[in-house]
């Protein structure tokens, strides 16, 4: 009874998600067919035949292929950096009240302070080039990442630490064995964040920099009046990103399993 | 309390090294003062741009009332579609169903993806980036409010059944006010990020708002002036985060302390 009952919930929701994205094409077909909006914008048809076709033919140096790599890159290469310097520095001044002392007053200035608002300044100093792109993207995460560790650092349980020096621990086992793990799950929660901005960043920095890369295939479609690269190039973007959360939930699940969050 | 002040004290030391340093290396030339301006000129700088049109167009505060502006009816906007939303994709059983995976396509989008194509329909004027931050905080205001309303105690909703409340009465007087406090959450994430797609939407197309200050500070190589409107942009975001969590601590119970 009970699986007849789980049988018929799954067939609902795989039957309304199917007309709930119908109704959507649908709607974006008429809307191409009898309005304004169609003589600016690319019906699903056209842009599912442009996708596809991005996939053989180039759009300006690479093939979409070529253009997600880019940017993956660069993402990767911005992100890891501002990962190990943030953690670092959370930890830091997570554990140590001097360091804190000293530093939260400077890194709180520049905390509010938007990784896409370092752009034009980054411009200025570094130049246009690959090394700007990795410092915005740098600049998007790091934040982020310095204050959730923080908070995991400064969340750990006074108790454990109490029983754990009772037990005569050492300074260096302390933070290994208990301050470290315990800091691991809002770690986690910084990576995530952090890695959905450093998305948000790459495509910023590449509209306003860049000859390659998907941000740059997207702003390409507006100045060139080719709204199809546009579509494709927000087709890929929520691919890839979607794709990038998961990948790190699934690490989560597995490396960090004495978190009991869900 | 005393190593408290001694902490204090070394922040406020901190802080004055740290602008103390930074003049000394810009004016003494061991720092270039075209690439890092001494915090004295970037003064003068603000003082200036508060008064004066050059070289951009418009006053600094001209350029701040625009772009909260912006932010603030984005957001508005985003809110009021999206908490509504959120709640019923919750509540109702079929409307999730229906939007759920219409939504998990759109949601992995950044908002600044969204720029160029709202350019395309609305132009470079303020509908445009209003449009992006409504798509900005939208996302977050219905994904918070969806995990807030599906948090709800089944205890709470047994006991209300029991004493025969009907469905709505349920949705209004347990699982909203017990939402509460992750809506809000939404509601920080939301102005977050609106305040962040602001700032690319203007960088990348506008003729007022910050972000078109430093964007064309940048292109005359005025540093100082981009220097100035990043710490604008800083400072205004933290204050519009600080009025909300003002906000949440007196209007909602069981929220953060």
């Amino acid at each position: 009874m009970k699986q007849r009952l789980m049988s018929k919930n799954a067939r609902d929701t795989l039957v309304y998600g199917i007309l709930g994205i119908i109704s959507f094409l649908l709607v974006w077909q008429l809307a191409c067919l009898f309005t304004n909006f169609g003589r600016i914008f690319p019906t699903p048809g056209e842009s599912f035949r442009a996708l596809m076709l991005a996939f053989v033919e180039p759009i300006g140096k690479y093939t979409i292929v070529g253009h997600i790599a880019t940017s993956l890159r660069r993402v990767l290469i911005g992100y890891v950096l501002s990962s190990v310097c943030g953690i670092f520095l959370g930890l830091l001044m997570g554990y140590s009240e001097m360091a804190n002392a000293i530093l939260f007053p400077i890194f709180s200035i520049i905390r509010p302070i938007p990784g896409i608002a370092w752009i034009p300044l980054a411009i200025l100093w570094i130049g246009i080039g690959e090394s700007t792109i990795y410092f915005i993207i740098f600049m998007g995460g790091f934040s982020q990442m310095v204050m959730n560790t923080i908070d995991g650092a400064q969340q750990v349980n006074r108790e454990l630490v109490g029983v754990a020096k009772v037990l005569g621990i050492r300074r260096h086992q302390l933070f290994g064995r208990i301050l470290l793990p315990s800091a691991v799950p809002y770690i986690f929660t910084g990576l995530q964040t952090s890695l959905s901005t450093s998305w948000m960043a790459v495509l910023a920095a590449e509209m306003i920099t860049a000859t390659e890369g998907v941000g740059w295939l997207i702003l390409s479609g507006m100045q060139t009046g080719r709204v199809v690269n546009n579509v494709i190039g927000m087709l890929s973007i929520g691919g890839v990103g979607l794709i990038l959360a998961s990948l790190l939930r699934e690490a989560e699940r597995r490396l960090c399993i004495w978190s009991v969050r869900s | 309390m005393k190593k408290k002040t001694k902490y204090a004290l070394i922040s406020v030391a901190s802080l004055i090294v740290f602008i103390a340093v930074w003049q000394f290396l810009s004016t003494s030339g061991i720092l270039s003062a075209r690439k890092l301006p001494p915090p004295s000129k970037l003064f003068n700088t603000f003082i200036y741009k508060l008064q004066n049109k050059k070289p951009d167009g418009s006053m600094l505060g001209t350029h701040i009332w625009i772009s909260l502006q912006e932010a603030l009816y984005g957001f508005a906007l985003g809110m009021v579609i999206g908490v509504p939303l959120g709640i019923s994709m919750a509540w109702f059983d079929k409307f999730d169903k229906f939007f759920k995976p219409l939504f998990d396509i759109i949601k992995p989008i950044p908002p600044v993806g969204w720029v160029p194509i709202m350019i395309t329909f609305f132009g470079i004027g303020m509908m445009s980036k209003v449009s992006v931050i409504f798509i900005a905080s939208v996302i977050p205001a219905i994904i918070n409010s969806y995990s807030g309303i599906k948090q709800t105690k089944d205890v709470h909703l047994w006991v209300a059944q029991t004493f025969g409340a009907s469905r709505m009465k349920m949705l209004f007087t347990i699982a909203i006010p017990s939402a509460g406090p992750m809506i809000f959450t939404g509601a920080r994430v939301a102005l977050n990020g609106s305040w962040v797609s602001l700032v690319a939407a203007e960088l990348i197309a506008s003729t007022k708002g910050l972000g078109y200050m430093i964007q064309t500070a940048r292109l005359i190589g005025r540093i100082d002036i981009v220097f100035v409107g990043v710490l604008v942009i800083g400072l205004f975001g933290a204050m519009l985060m600080g009025l909300l969590t003002f906000i949440e601590k007196k209007f909602v119970k069981g929220g953060r302390r």
